[in-house]
């Protein structure tokens, strides 16, 4: 065939303006190319051909690295430090247990997390329980097994009163606070409140109750906290309370659990500037933090008691860049408005949190073609269904890859049973190797819970019948 | 062209708009009277060569489809679409 005859690839005509280097919101077009054809040090091509797409992958060496960080960065200013995994952020087995072989403990907040926490072989004394909704067979379990129960609410001090009664122990328990620190929207939701008199009520009812004892503090004053400062009002409110209690009660407080809420290096759609220049680093939570522990503290040390036990239940900042998601293009369109945009095998049924975060988004191979603004849907038949709004790109083919980060926290937990099947998760070990630490759906994964009663066994019980006539079968059993 | 301009609101550029761009054979151009340059993609520059040389409707789509192998009414609609479009730059 010659090159008259040759026909032409069909892409219906278009013309596009020139922005080159044109400063929007976003910043400078990004001129230069930024694909990464690895994630954590493994080709993704390998991955896909081994794992298929879309992928998450999750990198042990990160994990470790990020969780040693943080936790050094408090035990070098304070001491007695316990960093409790905050499960809902991301519960796959295998993630939970790097936590928990670095040293971690289980938080849990609800009956599943804790029954797996155990599953897992966390001992009972370092499962720290959360939640606005223990039912009262778990907290037979927790009561009989010595997990610490945060209380959230006065029906639940009652619960776990009577479960203490009838198990015949003294309960050690932890009061959930809220307060406002002037920093944040106060979550009262959660727990008792110090400014209504709540929480001291809760805590005179533990005082009188000859199977509860009042052993520690807890709050969590929010999420994505991008001022430090919070978190030392936050430990200043909390200590002089519990000075208050000491004064007036038999009470020793022996912990002081802060929480989590450190953001992680993603970008908030309703924040303005770039991550790396809003998010704090983890010295500068742990600066803050250990220094009004301190401060709040020094009564206890001058009167020779220990200090209490600072906790905190970071999830976020712990996994999210440790965990990436590899994408498939299946599809490209020209927008009416000019835009490009392109369909993946990935939308907010696996990335839940791109319904907040613009998550960074690369090319897995080196960009050709002018750079332009590109809109990013996911396979879902929903409008909402949009990875990216608005994100340079340069043109994108059927097949190629995308890959977004940082994608760890509440993905693989937030993520949908809806429409399309969710994918392997795959872990890069600190070798190098590469395994499935949670198998993809399929058809059996499905379908395992439904139940089909007997008379709707059959989709369409008349073409069943007429097989029946049509094989002989009835007229056989009438004969 | 007529319905065309009518549909876009007078906003079809004429050919006379057209052979002021400053066109190269891989799909650059460049508009003097604004100063601004733009990319075309292949079938694009198809078309913008054929209506330069005041080809109609009818014809830059029949061409374009014959060039590419697809059936004319989605040719044709493509070229309206890619006519509008100048349209709003040009």
């Amino acid at each position: 065939m010659n090159n008259e005859t040759k026909k032409l690839v069909w892409e219906p005509p278009f013309i596009q303006p020139h922005r080159m280097g044109e400063i929007n919101k976003f910043g400078r077009a990004r001129l230069h190319d930024n694909s990464k054809s690895s994630v954590y040090g493994v080709s993704v091509i390998e991955l896909l051909r081994r794992f298929g797409s879309p992928l998450f992958v999750t990198s042990e060496k990160q994990i470790r690295t990020n969780l040693r960080n943080t936790k050094k960065a408090f035990e070098r200013r304070y001491g007695s430090v316990v960093h409790g995994w905050s499960y809902k952020t991301n519960y796959i087995s295998a993630v939970c247990n790097i936590m928990h072989q670095e040293g971690s403990w289980a938080e849990v907040v609800s009956a599943f997390e804790y029954e797996k926490a155990r599953a897992l072989g966390v001992p009972s004394n370092r499962i720290i329980f959360n939640g606005p909704n223990k039912p009262k067979f778990i907290i037979e379990r927790a009561v009989a097994e010595g997990a610490q129960i945060h209380v959230d609410h006065l029906d639940e001090l009652q619960l776990i009163e009577s479960v203490a009664r009838e198990q015949d122990k003294v309960v050690p328990v932890v009061l959930r606070l809220n307060f406002d620190t002037g920093y944040t929207e106060p979550w009262s939701r959660f727990g008792f409140n110090i400014e209504s008199g709540q929480a001291h009520q809760a805590a005179k009812m533990i005082a009188l109750s000859s199977h509860l004892n009042l052993t520690g503090l807890h709050s969590h004053i929010g999420t994505f906290i991008l001022e430090p400062r919070a978190y030392a009002e936050q430990v200043r409110i909390m200590c002089k309370f519990m000075r208050e209690l000491e004064s007036n009660e038999d009470f020793c407080i022996d912990t002081i659990d802060i929480g989590g809420g450190f953001a992680s290096q993603n970008a908030l759609q309703s924040v303005y500037l770039p991550p790396e220049q809003v998010v704090p680093s983890i010295n500068e939570y742990a600066d803050a933090i250990c220094t009004a522990l301190l401060e709040g503290t020094q009564y206890r040390r001058q009167i020779g008691r220990e200090l209490p036990r600072l906790i905190f239940e970071s999830g976020r900042a712990i996994i999210d860049d440790a965990q990436s998601l590899i994408t498939t293009v299946v599809g490209t369109k020209r927008l009416l408005d000019g835009r490009r945009a392109a369909i993946l095998d990935a939308g907010t049924n696996l990335l839940f949190t791109a319904y907040w975060y613009n998550h960074q988004v690369h090319t897995t191979k080196p960009s050709e073609g002018t750079i332009a603004d590109t809109v990013l849907y996911g396979p879902l038949c929903m409008n909402i269904d949009v990875m990216r709004h608005s994100v340079q790109l340069p043109p994108l083919s059927q097949g190629d890859n995308l890959v977004f980060s940082p994608v760890g926290a509440y993905n693989n937990t937030q993520w949908m049973q809806f429409i399309e099947y969710r994918p392997n998760v795959v872990l890069v070990h600190e070798s190098g190797e590469c395994s499935v630490i949670r198998m993809c759906e399929d058809l059996s994964v499905m379908m395992q819970q439904d139940r089909l009663p007997e008379h709707l066994s059959m989709p369409f019980p008349d073409t069943v019948a007429m097989n029946r006539v049509l094989n002989g079968s009835t007229i056989a059993r009438r004969s | 062209m007529e319905e065309l301009m009518s549909r876009a609101g007078g906003k079809v550029p004429t050919r006379e708009r057209l052979s002021q761009l400053a066109v190269s054979e891989t799909g650059f151009i460049f508009d003097p009277q604004t100063g601004q340059s733009f990319s075309v993609n292949p079938t694009g520059l198809i078309v913008l060569d054929l209506l330069k040389r005041g080809s109609t409707l009818d014809v830059a789509s029949n061409s374009l489809a014959d060039r590419c192998g697809i059936p004319t009414e989605i040719a044709s609609s493509s070229v309206e679409a890619f006519i509008l479009q100048l349209g709003r730059y040009l």
